[in-house]
């Protein structure tokens, strides 16, 4: 468990209605810090400007799909560690499955309900080693 | 040759047993009889001719007396061997009692030596000696005649001889005469050299008629191996046509099917292939017999069919059923098919050649994938607006973006609950479509029933109390544990809990309890709901199954979800069910195999 409290949160997602959405459960909800970014592949220089402390992935966007990003991502070293968390609207178990076993720290179902995200994002936070 | 062997009983003289088992004594005795007594009537009719002549040449005053007195005993005897001749020839048992006849003859040919002897003894000494030379000639005769008359029995003659020849010879030595003395001395040689021709006459009767019954037997013989030939024959020829017809139809067979069919022999050389084969791969037959089939067929880089697959299953002999692999057309298209190959094998164990049938998939898995496609992005699709639509209202809702007050905040909770709804149908068809198409994986794992019980109905408790019902555990949940998808397991005990909680009045409880009890763990969720009308309740578990319209839009749900849970239970090994309960209400249970608990290391 991290020592410090989830704070910083980079949310990649194309869909302006669900980023304004995300933004306020993070911000209004969460109080926490949101820095949205909707074209993945600008996503990388975003991250590393904004240093958060975990980023949430869309799986599904154009450009570039989040598991690519994702890859991107563990092969720059400062983002190496950073803990990533999917948020899917594909419900299939195995694809699931298959993010966890990439080495994703959580997946969570798009509709996400924004009441609970915050707390959500915070109980994977605690539950990282 | 016959003689260590047991007579067969009377009437049965063939044993087909044994065909050829040597000639039958019995036969050849009566046959003898037979010849014997043919000679009868000759025999008789030359002894009264002769007896005529002699009575008449004998004829003088002295002896007068004495020749009738003999004439009078050739009748007799004569008449009683007519009376033996005929009543052998009326016998209807000439075979079974040959002995018998045998012995009887015997005394007749006794009787008619005596009758000679008795001429020869009386008459010679006491007439003139030209009436000596005919005696002596007529004896001489009637002896020599008897040797074809009695030649198939040499004793019979040997007696009949004798009859005639000793009292002769009596006469001859003791008459006083030279001469007389010395043909005496003769007569007996020329006796015995009769009776040494009857001998060796009879002999060669007696191989004659061996020789007839051994070809009788041998003809008999012939004529039951030819029928059996010939039956043998008609069978195989019968069981050809059988076999040409079977094997009609097997051509037929395959050359209708629309499955492509090959045979190969074990270093996969095509033998024989057929027209939909030629249709699937683009090539005429006779391109591809004599070619290998894992050369000629497959692309280098295929993994299933290689060489060392091939091996193994050359080795194994076993059948490999719905092999996918890729195939090349003649045209270098490649498709993917699905091969069941049987090998041939015969009585001894060796492989024939393998028979492979062959169906092209490529479409079918296009569509698969193409369906695949269409549900995903059907569902993502749906699933994003949905997102912006319940995350907005949730938000509104929630009054962390500012109060929202009175018909507003109403309206805003309608549109989330049925926005609500219409995620709930979405991912309900997904679920359907999964289940069957046989799709759905299960993630089992050990879970406690007590503890998902417990998490069931805190999770489910705000929407519970949306209906002013409460979720209340009666007894004590049981320990036990059971092999199940824990997510899945929930989606049933949500669906059970939300509709009991649904059809609940105001104000009631729904009580959950959880046992265990024969390798089963049971958990039952109880209302004190209307309970299932009769004509509803072998709908239950069907799709869109509810039990009225106006229940449906006062109370929501897709009508899928008692459909999804029976699959899901079954999925898992289980059982789901309901029954009335006492005092009104409805009791939903589910049974599932419970896990024996590992033994303590």
């Amino acid at each position: 468990m991290p020592e410090r409290e989830l704070h910083k949160i980079c949310y990649v997602e194309d869909d302006e209605d669900i980023q304004r959405i995300a933004r306020l459960s993070l911000e209004r909800v969460g109080k926490m810090q949101v820095e949205i970014v909707g074209d993945p592949l600008l996503a990388i220089d975003a991250i590393l400007a904004f240093r958060p402390d975990l980023v949430l992935l869309d799986w599904m966007m154009p450009a570039m799909d989040g598991p690519t990003l994702f890859k991107r991502m563990r092969e720059t070293t400062e983002l190496r560690d950073l803990p990533v968390v999917f948020i899917t609207a594909k419900a299939s178990h195995r694809e699931l499955e298959e993010l966890r076993d990439m080495g994703a720290a959580g997946v969570l179902s798009k509709p996400f309900a924004p009441k609970e995200l915050p707390a959500q994002l915070r109980a994977i936070w605690r539950a990282l080693p | 040759m016959s003689s260590s062997r047991a007579a067969p009983s009377p009437g049965a003289p063939h044993s087909p047993a044994h065909p050829r088992d040597g000639f039958d004594p019995q036969r050849v005795l009566a046959d003898r009889v037979e010849q014997l007594y043919s000679q009868m009537p000759l025999g008789m009719l030359a002894t009264l001719a002769i007896g005529g002549i002699a009575t008449y040449e004998l004829w003088d005053e002295r002896t007068r007396d004495l020749v009738l007195f003999w004439w009078g005993l050739v009748l007799l005897v004569t008449a009683a061997r007519a009376v033996l001749y005929f009543g052998y020839r009326a016998s209807t048992r000439k075979l079974g009692e040959g002995a018998q006849w045998l012995r009887w003859l015997a005394i007749s040919a006794l009787a008619n030596g005596v009758i000679w002897g008795f001429a020869g003894a009386v008459f010679f000494p006491s007439h003139t000696d030209e009436q000596q030379v005919f005696l002596a000639f007529l004896l001489a005769g009637i002896t020599s005649a008897g040797i074809p008359a009695y030649a198939a029995s040499w004793p019979m003659f040997a007696v009949y001889a004798a009859a005639i020849v000793l009292p002769f010879t009596y006469v001859l030595a003791s008459f006083g005469n030279r001469l007389f003395a010395e043909i005496a001395l003769l007569v007996p040689l020329f006796y015995l050299a009769n009776v040494g021709i009857a001998h060796r006459l009879n002999r060669v009767f007696l191989s004659g008629y061996r020789l007839r019954h051994a070809y009788d037997r041998l003809t008999d013989d012939y004529t039951r191996l030819n029928k059996q030939l010939e039956q043998q024959i008609e069978d195989l020829l019968e069981a050809r046509q059988e076999v040409e017809a079977s094997g009609r139809k097997l051509a037929l067979f395959a050359e209708r099917a629309p499955i492509a069919v090959f045979e190969m022999d074990a270093n996969s050389t095509i033998l024989e292939i057929n027209p939909a084969a030629e249709d699937l791969l683009g090539y005429p037959a006779l391109e591809l017999i004599g070619r290998s089939a894992l050369h000629a067929l497959f692309p280098t880089d295929e993994a299933t069919f290689n060489a060392q697959w091939w091996a193994r299953f050359i080795a194994d002999k076993q059948p490999a059923n719905r092999i996918r692999a890729r195939c090349l057309r003649r045209d270098g298209l490649e498709l993917v098919c699905e091969f069941t190959l049987t090998p041939l094998i015969n009585d001894a164990g060796d492989l024939v050649s393998i028979i492979a049938q062959c169906q092209d998939i490529t479409q079918q898995l296009e569509a698969e994938r193409l369906k695949k496609e269409f549900t995903s992005t059907l569902s993502h699709e749906l699933r994003t607006p949905l997102t912006s639509i319940i995350g907005s209202l949730q938000l509104v809702n929630s009054g962390v973006i500012g109060e929202v007050t009175g018909e507003v905040s109403e309206l805003t909770l309608v549109a989330e609950r049925n926005a609500q709804r219409l995620l709930d149908l979405i991912n309900d068809l997904l679920d359907i479509d999964k289940i069957e198409s046989g799709k759905f994986t299960l993630f089992p794992e050990e879970v406690s029933i007590g503890e998902l019980v417990q998490e069931s109905l805190i999770l489910n408790k705000s929407f519970a109390e949306r209906y002013k019902v409460a979720l209340v555990v009666r007894g004590e949940l049981t320990p036990a544990r059971v092999r199940a998808d824990r997510k899945r397991l929930m989606q049933v005990m949500t669906n059970l809990l939300s509709n009991a909680a649904k059809f609940s009045p105001e104000g009631a409880a729904v009580e959950v309890c959880a046992s265990s009890a024969e390798g089963m763990v049971r958990v039952e969720v109880s209302d004190r709901g209307s309970g299932i009308p009769e004509d509803f309740r072998h709908r239950m578990f069907t799709r869109f199954a509810q039990a009225d319209s106006t229940a449906t839009r006062n109370k929501g749900g897709t009508g899928l979800g008692l459909a999804i849970c029976r699959r899901l239970v079954e999925l898992m090994d289980g059982r789901i069910g309901f029954e009335n309960r006492d005092g009104g209400g409805t009791i939903f249970h589910v049974e599932l195999p419970k896990l024996v608990p590992a033994p303590a290391r």
